[in-house]
């Protein structure tokens, strides 16, 4: 930690300008006539009556008191409305990643495999591409209602043209040398695919990863703010009914530091699939 | 047995120019022979290598193995290639069982194997290193041993070493023919380096314009040192390839002001 600051003092220091610079701004905005809703929040209040606040949104009647049914706020259902929807969200977009991960991998491998695939799926790749993904979070509603399925589809489908498009890319790249040499040893055509392209590009495989990770963030929280009834999400539209700014805050701050812990995780994931890479230790400690 | 059979092969260029890499080429190349194909870039010979290989179809003619016609690539033709082909996602030990893993060996066997040929080609302490540890002799040498491990009775050799420096580019001669020696494969091998021809080669088969110029064969003893190279069946032997290797008619240079 120490080491640290010592090599990154500018970056601590914006940071911590940052952080002072908003309670300043807290203290220096006009007074907003709802207690509940001052223009910039101050940190004391952030982490003071915003989080306790959010047990407003635990609605199980046990273990904590429920706020709704003129229950007192708590720490504890604060507590247990964040772990609650927060599950619900990393589990919509766990399974999401996955699905497009896998989905949109294996249709690359295909497209580039097969000449037919290439030409059912290659001009329409790239009207789907051009699509916004959050324009079609009402049609996805639409089709399947505000389910965990239509959040977790959609996400797949967000982040699944960029693994599709990713994986073309990266088949394309793969020098010719290795798969003519994985043939001369004898290999068929799906050895050459599974022992020679799938591990060639998993390199460029993570850059897709990356850009996903945030894409995939930004997928869920959309469709929990128009859809789905649950989830961080939705806790951030039900903080704007009443303009808690404070608990829309905080609600952020959890969601950076989960999209912040995802990338840590894929990090160490990529340091050891990776390991073998000739520029592994270097690009390694850029990012 | 290798037959090439009238093999033509043509290329056309992107300006529309046809290229004959291949013209009429017929030839014959005996088992747990040592042939260097010789010529200068552009000459045809990687083209017959590769066409051998299976990885580059003809145009006419046909080449065959042991009888069989070469319709693409198989286990009993392994290659090594001037790149580096080592794949890096593999350890050393993983490179050389690839082959054997091809044709479904069991882990058993492809461990012994591969621990036998990292022994052969001086690795033996490599085994479990990421290509990328390695030095660029090293990891040709770990090419050599996955074609070896895979039992091709044939191996191809598309100038393996021109990427070396040249004392590495000895040692790997060497370990060649030692290899060779051992083995008794069938080994073809291009080059372009006339010295590397008279230390590897039994015969060497010029290359020019897509034919065959010469068949010659190379009489010299082994370890063919520079004392045997400079023999006087050496160098008429030399003579004789740089004479084919050289410009037809000298061309008058243009004077430059």
């Amino acid at each position: 930690m120490t080491t640290f600051l010592r090599r990154n003092w500018i970056s601590a220091i914006v940071i911590v300008a940052l952080i002072v610079g908003w309670e300043v701004a807290g203290h220096l905005a006009p007074k907003s006539p709802l207690r509940e809703s001052p223009i910039v929040p101050p940190w004391e209040f952030v982490f003071g009556r915003a989080i306790i606040g959010l047990s407003d949104y635990w609605k199980f009647p046990f273990w904590a008191p429920v706020p709704e049914l003129g229950g007192e706020q708590t720490l504890l259902g604060a507590g247990l409305a964040v772990g609650y929807h927060s599950l619900l969200t990393l589990y919509r977009l766990v399974l999401g990643l996955l699905v497009g991960a896998v989905g949109g991998v294996a249709l690359g491998l295909a497209v580039s495999r097969s000449p037919l695939a290439r030409a059912l799926l290659g001009p329409s790749l790239h009207l789907v591409r051009t699509c916004p993904l959050l324009a079609m979070t009402p049609l996805f509603q639409f089709w399947l209602g505000g389910t965990n399925l239509a959040a977790i589809l959609f996400v797949a489908y967000g982040v699944g043209v960029i693994y599709l498009v990713g994986t073309i890319n990266a088949v394309a790249n793969v020098p010719v040398k290795f798969i003519e040499s994985a043939l001369t040893m004898g290999a068929t055509k799906s050895m050459v695919y599974r022992a020679v392209v799938l591990p060639a590009i998993l390199p460029e495989l993570f850059s897709s990863i990356f850009l996903t990770l945030g894409l995939a963030w930004s997928a869920v929280i959309g469709a929990e703010y128009i859809g789905v009834d649950s989830g961080i999400g939705r806790m951030i539209i039900w903080s704007e009914y009443f303009s808690n700014t404070g608990r829309i805050a905080a609600i952020t701050i959890l969601i950076i530091v989960y999209a912040f812990a995802s990338y840590a995780v894929c990090r160490r994931v990529q340091r050891r699939m990776l390991r073998w890479h000739p520029q592994a230790d270097r690009s390694l400690a850029a990012i | 047995m290798i037959k090439v059979i009238n093999a033509s092969c043509l290329f056309r260029h992107t300006s529309g120019e046809e290229v004959r890499a291949l013209d009429d080429v017929s030839l014959a190349i005996e088992v747990s022979e040592f042939v260097c194909l010789l010529g200068r870039s552009g000459h045809g010979k990687s083209t017959l290598l590769r066409s051998v290989a299976g990885l580059n179809p003809l145009t006419s003619g046909r080449i065959e193995v042991d009888g069989a016609v070469v319709r693409g690539p198989g286990v009993e033709r392994g290659m090594v290639f001037q790149e580096d082909t080592v794949f890096p996602w593999m350890t050393v030990q993983k490179n050389i069982e690839f082959g054997l893993r091809a044709q479904n060996r069991a882990p058993h066997e492809r461990k012994r194997e591969a621990a036998r040929w990292l022994e052969a080609v001086g690795l033996a302490r490599f085994g479990e290193s990421w290509p990328k540890e390695l030095s660029g002799g090293m990891r040709k040498r770990v090419a050599i041993a996955a074609a070896f491990a895979g039992g091709a009775p044939i191996l191809l050799m598309d100038e393996p070493f021109g990427a070396l420096d040249y004392v590495t580019r000895r040692d790997l001669q060497s370990l060649l023919i030692d290899l060779w020696q051992r083995t008794r494969r069938t080994i073809v091998f291009v080059t372009h380096d006339v010295e590397e021809a008279l230390v590897l080669a039994e015969r060497v088969i010029v290359m020019r314009r897509g034919r065959v110029a010469d068949d010659i064969p190379v009489p010299l003893a082994r370890p063919r040192d520079e004392d045997e190279r400079a023999s006087r069946t050496g160098v008429e032997i030399s003579k004789r390839i740089l004479h084919h290797l050289a410009l037809e008619t000298p061309v008058a240079a243009p004077a430059l002001t």
